[in-house]
């Protein structure tokens, strides 16, 4: 079920209805976690049992290294939970990807091999609840949580709707303790998140759908070489979209969520108005940076063992970040060319930063332009289906066809420079702050002509129903 | 050990909100009011769009033994549905689609190991033998939402329907925040390889796909203009791409095509080899469009080897003086009372056609 769709409305409005009417605090959460269930059924209901399955295989692992008296045991029962959850996702996102590799590197070697293609369904939101899953084992097995008694409580941590297919990733140790009791009575949270819910879905549908994705999906689809207004208003539109898309989900989800009285982590901080590529994630997919980074960085030894070793802990977690998006190489060189700035910033930010022009207005606006567009040289892989496409797009960016073709009318190019500067003037407005800090400062004129403005365009817009962006992942 | 970390909790910023939510519910309601009278005033009605949710609905209805009729906008203007029924036994499903090439629907039925009813499939020369591009992703769109339709997709189908029979500004082709914007007189940077616009809303339609071509196009005036003179250039190919030489486009074409003429052998063959029966037909075109369609694609070619190749019968409405004397209003289509004495007077043909 998608949150732009009217399937969405009709069932949260039923979802609310029904919770705020139940007075038990455990019917609630039963009413929740069945009503999770069908909106992850509406896909595809067979996918709910390996939903099912998948959780209460995780309680149970957690339960048994609770109860393990030793470290082998809890390793023992770590690593069943690592096999069953990688595996999975292994099996279903990665299945065909790896047999074409195995297949290419056969024919290296001389080896004539012809698998046969599986035809494999990849379940909605898979690598979102398997590592929020995952989460919750390594967080016993390192003894940072408790293992919970209550299946239905992990079940609903799981499965909880608005977050359950395309984050923010959440975690036991946020999560479980809202299970516990209802949260205090608050006001103004159901308004705020349904606010928080408009701002979402005019993101998603007038912003991303409506406005960006034509231009981007022209230029990543054009078979030809284009010429360099064309290439970049591609690109600048689909940096654009991947960020309403995405942010516009979890900005539901979090909304949602507060409707019901529940509070999910923020997955995006402005993250356009970045100045390098650190502070960049620490603003984007802040869920899953911040997960890498506990989950495998610091595991792998993070900065602790000197300069070297920590850029090369910085590839691999950007590399597998990379893969985590898509089963394509093109999404591990996304990945890798994070890596490599994150690595050159390492390098050069020591004297940058003790430098005092680097804090001047301009070259803090420089260089949050620089991070930009770089940024943006790296969406080129993420959106391209191969790398002939994304080779074609940047030699066009760098003005290699002059005498390309113009595919872009010249509505289409303003409604994208127009929607970028907005973008970009606004993430550096807010950029020290919050959006719950702004708005406590915005005038009520104004809160309100912004909240009438985003539903009359989102009733304008009429929506197509298309899917986010992040649910391939 | 910790059992948790404290309880999280969101910042909500302190405003008055209930009153602010008000206000705001109480605005929106009043501009999408003015926005429905609005809608209303310069002739729109409330109508189904037709979304590929509407046509897997009626794909849903196709049963071993159906009356199907496939193409493109033409038997969707042209066909009464109700006159088909009264005239040959059984309630055709109008799976028609504007504006698309109807192979890619005629190999889906084919491909359909239960089905052995009846198609008629309208062929324009110039839709139905393109290789590729929006005409024949149109059709795979369809089919793509039929073949993996989810509840999700059902429900909001059903819920996109009511809402649409009531309102009128409820138009994806036109009334939306994206065509209203390609409406802004920008004029277009040169060498622009921009395709041509597509025409305005001009047309009703019901839950079985039921077309109508509206008043207000039916009657000379500027509406009918518009929609005339649109066509032409949705109806000339778009030119080579400028990335491939040109004898190689158009190798490449030829080859496609005559894919195409064995693959519709091979459609035909199989719904026969299962008792069905297939009929192609050329509806009714005028004017200048008839001109340009001629020049492009004359009778003697696409249409006659068609029949021939895949030896199934066919209705040309130039051979019958009662299928060729309509004025068509915009070229393209009848209108609505044209529509039903059109079909009435194809019935006996397509009788004959089907008793051969």
């Amino acid at each position: 079920m998608l949150f732009n769709s009217l399937t969405f409305v009709v069932f949260f409005a039923l979802v609310m209805g029904g919770f705020w009417t139940l007075r038990s605090w455990s019917a609630r959460k039963n009413l929740l976690l069945v009503a999770s269930y069908v909106f992850y059924g509406a896909w595809n209901p067979p996918f709910v049992l390996l939903l099912i399955v998948s959780s209460a295989m995780d309680f149970y692992l957690g339960l048994k290294m609770g109860a393990a008296e030793r470290p082998t045991q809890r390793r023992m029962w770590l690593g069943v939970s690592l096999v069953v959850n990688l595996g999975m996702l292994g099996f279903f996102k990665y299945g065909n990807f790896l047999l074409e590799n195995f297949q290419a590197l056969a024919a290296m070697g001389g080896l004539q091999y012809q698998p046969a293609r599986l035809d494999i369904v990849l379940p909605v939101g898979i690598s979102f609840y398997t590592f929020q899953s995952l989460t919750y084992t390594l967080d016993v097995y390192r003894g940072h949580l408790k293992p919970t008694r209550s299946l239905r409580d992990f079940l609903f941590f799981v499965a909880f709707f608005p977050q359950l297919v395309a984050g923010p990733i959440v975690r036991a140790a946020d999560f479980l303790p809202q299970c516990d009791a209802p949260a205090a009575p608050r006001r103004g949270r159901m308004q705020w998140g349904l606010f928080l819910m408009t701002l979402g879905l005019f993101q998603k549908i007038v912003l991303a759908d409506a406005l960006l994705a034509s231009a981007s999906e022209s230029i990543f689809n054009y078979g030809g070489p284009l010429r360099m207004l064309d290439a970049w208003t591609g690109v600048l539109a689909f940096s654009a979209q991947i960020f309403f898309d995405f942010a516009g989900y979890s900005t539901c989800a979090i909304g949602a969520a507060l409707c019901l009285g529940f509070s999910l982590v923020d997955n995006f901080r402005f993250p356009y108005a970045a100045i390098g590529f650190s502070d960049f994630w620490r603003r984007w997919h802040i869920s899953l940076s911040t997960l890498l980074r506990d989950y495998l960085y610091f595991p792998l030894g993070g900065n602790r063992q000197g300069v070297y070793r920590s850029c090369v802990n910085v590839m691999i977690v950007m590399f597998i970040g990379g893969l985590w998006h898509g089963a394509a190489w093109t999404f591990a060189v996304w990945g890798l060319l994070h890596g490599v700035y994150l690595v050159i910033e390492r390098v050069v930010s020591g004297p940058l930063n003790q430098a005092k022009w680097a804090r001047s207005f301009l070259a803090q606006v420089g260089l949050v332009g620089c991070t930009y567009v770089a940024v943006c040289f790296t969406w080129v892989f993420f959106r391209a289906s191969d790398f002939p496409t994304a080779a074609r797009i940047i030699r066009a960016m760098v003005g290699a066809f002059p005498t390309g073709d113009a595919i872009l009318p010249t509505r289409e190019i303003l409604q994208v420079l127009v929607v970028t500067a907005g973008l970009l003037i606004a993430h550096w407005r807010l950029r020290q702050g919050t959006l719950e800090e702004a708005v406590s400062r915005w005038p009520a004129g104004l809160l309100v002509g912004t909240w009438t403005f985003m539903l009359g365009a989102i009733i304008l817009t009429q929506g197509n129903g298309n899917a986010f962006i992040y649910f391939q992942f | 050990m910790p059992s948790s970390t404290s309880s999280f909790e969101r910042p909500i910023p302190d405003r008055p909100w209930g009153r602010l939510l008000t206000i705001t519910l109480i605005l929106v309601t009043c501009a999408t009011i003015a926005w429905e009278v609005r809608a209303r005033a310069v002739g729109y009605a409330p109508t189904l769009n037709d979304t590929p949710d509407l046509w897997a609905q009626q794909r849903g209805k196709v049963r071993p033994d159906s009356l199907v009729i496939v193409g493109d906008s033409r038997p969707l203007f042209d066909l009464d549905l109700d006159g088909l029924e009264s005239g040959l036994g059984r309630r055709p499903i109008q799976l028609a689609l504007p504006g698309s090439c109807a192979f890619p629907v005629l190999a889906d039925l084919a491909a359909d190991p239960t089905y052995r009813g009846t198609v008629i499939c309208s062929i324009v020369p110039l839709m139905f033998f393109a290789p590729g591009g929006p005409l024949v992703e149109n059709s795979e769109k369809a089919l793509k939402r039929y073949h993996r339709w989810t509840l999700a997709q059902r429900s909001g189908h059903a819920l996109g329907v009511l809402l649409e029979e009531h309102i009128a500004f409820l138009k994806q082709e036109d009334l939306t925040l994206n065509q209203l914007l390609q409406q802004l007189p920008i004029p277009n940077r040169p060498y622009a390889g921009v395709g041509p616009p597509l025409p305005p809303y001009f047309q009703t339609m019901d839950r079985e796909r039921r077309t109508r071509m509206t008043e207000a196009c039916a009657q000379p005036g500027p509406l009918q203009d518009r929609v005339k003179h649109g066509w032409l250039p949705l109806f000339t190919p778009p030119p080579p791409p400028s990335y491939v030489p040109k004898e190689a486009f158009l190798e490449s074409m030829g080859k496609a095509v005559e894919k195409r003429f064995r693959d519709t052998v091979d459609a035909v063959k199989k719904i026969e080899g299962r008792g069905g029966r297939v009929v192609f037909v050329r509806f009714p075109v005028s004017g200048k469009l008839k001109e340009h369609e001629d020049r492009m694609t004359p009778r003697a070619g696409p249409w006659t080897r068609l029949l021939a190749d895949t030896g199934a019968p066919g209705i040309y409405f130039e051979d019958f003086p009662e299928l060729a004397s309509y004025e068509l209003p915009e070229w393209s289509h009848l209108s609505g009372p044209q529509s039903v004495e059109f079909t009435a007077r194809l019935v006996p043909h397509l009788k004959q056609a089907l008793a051969r």
